[in-house]
């Protein structure tokens, strides 16, 4: 069972990924990625930038919290003191409207973060995630020649607290974004991830980290090299992944670090955590190929001709079995062997 | 005890030679104040050029760019900084004379109305809001650092929706502050000569509402900056490379004392702080990460966290997601001891690695050392069990 599950996960789950990172057939409309400051998303950020270059597509950067656009950025919309009409606004503007290219044409739009949107006070009651994110994805106005895939990746800090609601029964803005996600990518990193597990494989409380300590002024938990163990680095997707029949896919990936592989490398860097050698060490080539026995000074295996002569005895109830009257059984038959000596007084018949 | 380089090895690294257009978020604890930590980092702008072996060893990022610095506090005045720089060997008024140092002090006339001269004349001239004057409930004192010898005590508005915590009533001037305001203000900055108009002293002065006032205010800090550069394209010496470090010191006061009720929330500050990157090299901001002002917001269920609360602990963790680098103050995890301040830790911020420029961060790594403030200002910092 295990072996062909673990298979199964490999050639599926890995394709997956690689799919929606890549943006490919528009798997995922919207990817929601939960960073934390124990694991920001620049890696990822950067990963899917790499991909959409990649393969061509148009990027568009609105930048809530970032000053200088990325490299490999196609359009930067600043969205500093714009209100969410303004940034739709700049984010359709920005797309060049060519309409002698292909059949479709995919775009990238990327937020940096949407906390300070949801935050923020110049956002009046009538503002709504999901109408305000849609409007990304199915631009009003004339219908263009092309039909444009366009495909949106929002991070959201989750250790940033949310604002208090306006009602008691609305919910919050995470609840209303993992509602609407297609995919939700929820960022570990990897030495913690290792450092959790070690706990949980002796049965040990698993340790947090950063925030979650709650100690008085600590922001931040993560140290390069905790444990001073260099391939521990890289970012571990927690990923779930709805599918249009509403299934709901879970898995563990590992990205490693951008510094791994050059930028124009295409194959797949993306890998299940249960595969990676920090994560689930290969098992001993020679670990449960023989039986193992206790070593010791004696001797403790037979022969085989012991074995066989320890099959050939015939035990006392057997014999009774025989049912050859009664008195007749209890008697112990023994063939001498040459090994045996005969006693005159103890072995009696 | 031996004197301490005014630059401890340690933390070389971290305070000179910043990238461009970086935000270093230097975290405070009540019990450990980031004051030392920002003077090295005036030193290390301002003294660059001067202390060549520093330089040599660890700012080759410098190129030998001049480093000018404004330093906007919304905590202490221009009092406490001059004399604290200057047991460091920094003399801030001749670096304001030579326009290399600009002070904007964002406390003292905070909240009173916009005036042309820098002497307050009498309260009834206060036109908006502030006609009631209440003994401030000033922010934590430096216990860590040294305590302030005399502190320009505001008159400023009753603060709308903080609550009074942890007033401090043993310090001196408080007590005579609030009642006479004609005497104390004008003697308050007796190293600020009235002939300077932009002088040393730019006081910052918040007025109306919401995103507009903090405009103003970054039209106010906007306007020393170029003050700076303008000056240096005038006198003609390579001014093109000079670049600006901004320090802003404790600007969670300004989000703590106008609230939600002036329609300042995180987003607008971090927005007025993005705004205020844009005119400069590099920023340094501290802020408190006090445990209530922090986790009280987060630590769902057992109380509805104040606005402040929900408000700092938004603008302070996400002022860590966007910085490169977060320098963590904090107190010693074992108790109190007496050669140790407390602990620095240094990490890496949100935005790390965004740009690919690796030259430019290359000696930056994750660290955590312990430090001492001695008596005389000196600092040594240094690894555990060193």
């Amino acid at each position: 069972m295990a072996p062909t599950n673990t298979s199964h996960r490999q050639t599926h789950n890995l394709l997956l990924i690689s799919k929606l990172l890549s943006l490919r057939d528009t798997a995922s409309p919207l990817a929601l990625v939960l960073d934390s400051l124990e694991q920001p998303a620049t890696p990822l950020i950067k990963e899917y930038i790499r991909r959409a270059k990649l393969s061509k597509v148009h990027i568009t950067f609105v930048a809530f919290e970032t000053l200088r656009p990325l490299e490999g950025v196609d359009a930067f919309v600043a969205a500093r003191k714009k209100s969410p009409l303004e940034i739709i606004k700049a984010v359709n503007a920005a797309y060049p409207n060519v309409s002698t290219s292909g059949p479709s044409r995919r775009r990238l739009i990327l937020i940096d973060a949407i906390n300070p949107l949801l935050h923020a006070r110049r956002t009046d009651a009538h503002f709504n995630v999901s109408s305000f994110l849609s409007s990304f994805l199915m631009p009003q106005g004339p219908p263009t020649v092309s039909k444009v895939e366009a495909s949106l990746v929002v991070t959201f800090h989750q250790d940033v607290p949310s604002p208090p609601l306006p009602s008691p029964y609305t919910p919050s803005p995470l609840s209303m974004l993992t509602y609407l996600a297609t995919t939700i990518i929820r960022l570990h990193s990897f030495s913690h991830i290792l450092a959790q597990k070690a706990a949980r494989d002796r049965s040990l409380v698993p340790p947090v980290f950063g925030l979650e300590e709650e100690l008085d002024g600590v922001l931040l938990g993560r140290l390069d090299k905790p444990i001073g163990n260099e391939s521990a680095q890289g970012v571990v997707l927690e990923l779930e992944h709805r599918r249009k029949s509403g299934r709901g896919v879970l898995e563990w990936y590992i990205l490693p670090p951008a510094s791994r592989y050059p930028p124009q490398y295409a194959k797949e860097i993306v890998t299940l955590l249960d595969d990676h050698p920090l994560y689930r060490p290969p098992e001993e080539p020679d670990f449960g190929a023989g039986e193992e026995e206790p070593e010791s000074t004696f001797e403790l295996r037979l022969t085989d001709r012991q074995r066989r002569d320890r099959e050939g005895v015939v035990l006392p109830y057997f014999d009774a079995q025989q049912g050859d009257g009664p008195g007749e059984g209890g008697r112990i038959l023994y063939d001498m062997g040459e090994e045996d000596d005969f006693d005159e007084e103890e072995d009696e018949i | 005890m031996p004197t301490q380089p005014p630059l401890p090895p340690l933390l070389a690294p971290y305070v000179s030679s910043l990238p461009p257009s970086s935000l270093i978020v230097l975290s405070t604890v009540l019990g450990a104040q980031g004051n030392w930590l920002t003077l090295r980092y005036l030193y290390a702008a301002l003294n660059a050029l001067s202390t060549s072996d520093a330089a040599l060893s660890f700012g080759e990022g410098h190129n030998g760019k001049k480093q000018k610095v404004v330093l906007v506090s919304f905590l202490r005045g221009w009092e406490f900084w001059r004399a604290e720089a200057k047991r460091l060997g920094l003399d801030l008024a001749r670096l304001t004379d030579k326009r290399q140092f600009a002070f904007v002090d964002g406390l003292s006339e905070l909240f009173a109305g916009p005036r042309t001269t820098p002497t307050p004349t009498t309260p009834t001239t206060t036109n908006t809001t502030t006609t009631q004057t209440t003994p401030p409930s000033l922010a934590p004192s430096p216990r860590g650092g040294p305590v302030p010898q005399r502190t320009v005590l505001p008159n400023r508005s009753a603060p709308g929706p903080i609550p009074a915590r942890g007033p401090q009533p043993a310090r001196g001037p408080a007590v005579a502050a609030p009642a006479p305001l004609a005497p104390v203000a004008p003697s308050a900055p007796p190293a600020a000569p009235a002939s300077r108009e932009v002088g040393p002293v730019k006081r910052l002065h918040l007025s109306g509402k919401g995103p507009a006032a903090l405009d103003r205010l970054e039209k106010d800090i906007a306007a020393v900056v170029g003050h700076l550069n303008g000056r240096a394209t005038a006198s003609a010496e390579e001014e093109d490379d000079s670049e600006v470090l901004l320090v802003l010191d404790q600007p969670d006061l300004l989000l703590a004392a106008t609230g939600p009720g002036k329609e300042i929330g995180a987003t607008e500050m971090t927005e007025w702080v993005m705004g205020l990157q844009q005119y400069v090299h590099a920023t340094v901001m501290t802020l408190a990460a006090d445990l209530p002002l922090i986790h009280n917001a987060s630590a769902a269920g057992h109380q509805m966290p104040t606005p402040l609360e929900t408000e700092h602990a938004a603008f302070a963790i996400g002022s860590a997601h966007r910085a490169h680098l977060v320098m963590q103050l904090r107190d010693l995890d074992t108790g109190a001891a007496r050669d140790v301040s407390g602990v620095l830790r240094v990490s890496k911020g949100g935005a790390w690695g965004q740009s690919d420029n690796t030259d430019a961060n290359g000696n930056w790594e994750e660290k955590e050392a312990l430090y001492f403030v001695q008596r005389d200002g000196g600092v040594s910092v240094f690894r555990r069990g060193e």
